[in-house]
């Protein structure tokens, strides 16, 4: 029975999917569009399967999975880092608190020109740029988790044994992971988005820059297939994520 | 205390069954404040003076809002005092310690943890190896009667079944006190009795000193051996009853039985009685 409303559900999931292939082809089919600016899907699918035997795609794709991962860890990195010392220190976490206020909403893409200039044009301005933009969004997650860590849960590890300080790894961490999941799905998106644009500023390599390149040389098809590429890449990590939060939180209340 | 109302009971405020040294548990002129988001104080608790002796079930009987849990913080060591002493065989309380072992109404278990890894936590640490802490652990699953859950998680067992793991998890780490914050107050009236005779039998087997909050009378009949009632603003101790039922108690046995009658009779009354409007 579960089974059966379970591939339902993706059925409806994929219906809309579908209508917006199906709606390109119309603009096509119909000649509202030309077909020399848009490419039908079909020639785009093509391309994309026929790309992935491509070696020199194969790399363009590994570079930004590079650029993503190592921006991702980095993020990831610093909101321990930081969630640390919050949750350590009450001087810590009111110096952080507003800080990280006043830089959350700034759209750190605008930083990517001075990032360029101090770092040069290889991996790391984009990397640092990727773990700017993912660091938010997991970081206010975090904190707003980390807020909210029933009390009882530490009192029962303290009446256990355990230490202020080691609440924190103890409790506070393992109670405060659905959130620090949550926010990393969002960070996911944004990362995604994020790298592709900085390819596609200035890159010799990426998916961003194959758009760029393809752009130029006026080979529409080959427009696409980033696009198509990055969309997959972004449903496969998410998917990847929603694997490990499966894991993680087996003990946890269902969230969807 | 007052003895010059009706009483109808002998041994109404009795003192502490005699023991030599000091009590198990000593509070003395214990009071809290809250600070009001007014500016103004409030006083939660107002300096209450209760001792426990060592294997006494001793219970905190009152309305909501009477203060009784924040009492149990404070011998818990969660929560500070504003003023007076509590102690623990004489010496003084200055934060929680794994000699007085909190069950709370919510029964806060670790929803990553299974039940066995919510038990062995404390075990471990207190330094035991894994194997160790989880053998230990199994012997007390079996205990509260949930063998086979071992690798359940807290979020797929029943409320009665999460309380009997965390008075499980709470054990596992030998507290001399338990400190029980109406353990039983967010289960149905089923599983409240079938655990209160479980508690009642745990206890008399190996005798812990417990404090144990609730505004159940019936409850507190039951189980205790003496009854502290409270009364609301400011929370005080209104009077101690001593509970001279026999044990090993019964439920059916209790229900027909006079002297238990007149103690919920009298103790529901002691609750009811409304709170002193001299203004």
């Amino acid at each position: 029975m579960r089974a059966v409303a379970g591939s339902l559900h993706g059925l409806v999931g994929l219906a809309p999917i579908a209508g917006l292939v199906l709606a390109w082809q119309v603009l096509l089919t119909a000649g509202w569009v030309p077909s020399a600016l848009l490419p039908s899907p079909g020639a785009v699918l093509a391309r994309t399967v026929a790309s992935l035997g491509d070696p020199a795609f194969l790399g363009h794709l590994a570079s930004t999975l590079y650029r993503l991962a190592a921006g991702f860890a980095i993020a990831l990195a610093i909101v321990f880092a930081l969630g640390l010392a919050g949750a350590t220190s009450r001087i810590a976490d009111a110096a952080l608190r507003p800080v990280i206020r006043v830089l959350a909403p700034i759209p750190k893409i605008a930083l990517y020109p001075a990032l360029i200039l101090s770092l040069g044009f290889d991996d790391a301005p984009k990397i640092i740029l990727v773990a700017a933009d993912a660091l938010f969004p997991i970081l206010l997650a975090t904190y707003g988790g980390a807020g909210a860590v029933e009390q009882k849960l530490l009192w029962s590890a303290r009446a256990a044994g355990t230490s202020r300080a080691g609440t924190i790894l103890k409790v506070v961490l393992p109670a405060t992971l659905p959130s620090i999941l949550t926010g990393s799905r969002i960070a996911l998106v944004v990362a995604c988005i994020v790298v592709f644009l900085a390819e596609m500023i200035t890159s010799t390599d990426g998916l961003g820059y194959l758009l760029v390149r393809s752009g130029r040389a006026f080979q529409t098809v080959d427009m696409f297939v980033p696009l198509l590429a990055i969309s997959a890449v972004g449903l496969a990590l998410d998917g990847a994520l929603a694997a490990a939060r499966r894991v993680l939180l087996r003990g946890f209340p269902e969230e969807e | 205390m007052s003895e010059a109302l009706s009483a109808p009971l002998a041994g109404r405020g009795a003192p502490a069954v005699p023991h030599p040294g000091p009590p198990m548990i000593g509070m003395a002129g214990v009071t809290k404040t809250f600070k009001r988001r007014d500016g103004g104080t409030h006083l939660a608790l107002d300096t209450i003076d209760l001792d426990v002796a060592p294997g006494e079930f001793v219970s905190i009987l009152g309305p909501s809002g009477c203060g009784k849990s924040t009492l149990l913080y404070i011998v818990g060591g969660f929560v500070a005092p504003s003023g007076g002493k509590v102690t623990v065989s004489g010496d003084p309380v200055t934060g929680p310690g794994p000699d007085r072992g909190p069950v709370f109404q919510e029964f806060a278990l670790f929803p990553w943890k299974t039940v066995l890894g919510n038990v062995a936590y404390g075990l471990r640490e207190g330094g035991l190896s894994r194997r160790d802490a989880e053998a230990r652990a199994g012997e007390l699953i079996e205990r509260v009667g949930l063998k086979g859950y071992e690798r359940f998680y807290p979020q797929a067992l029943s409320g009665g079944m999460k309380q009997r793991v965390a008075i499980a998890r709470t054990l596992a780490y030998g507290p001399k006190i338990l400190l029980m914050d109406e353990p039983f107050g967010a289960l149905d009236a089923h599983t409240r009795i079938k655990l209160q005779n479980q508690l009642l039998e745990l206890w008399e087997r190996d005798r812990k000193t417990v404090l144990f909050v609730t505004h159940a009378v019936d409850e507190a009949v039951f189980l205790s051996d003496r009854v502290a009632v409270m009364s609301r603003q400011p929370g005080r101790i209104k009077e101690v009853v001593a509970i001279d039922l026999p044990r090993p108690r019964h439920r059916d046995e209790l229900l027909l039985d006079r002297r238990y009658q007149r103690h919920v009779i009298d103790l529901e009354r002691m609750i009811e009685d409304p709170p002193d409007l001299a203004s």
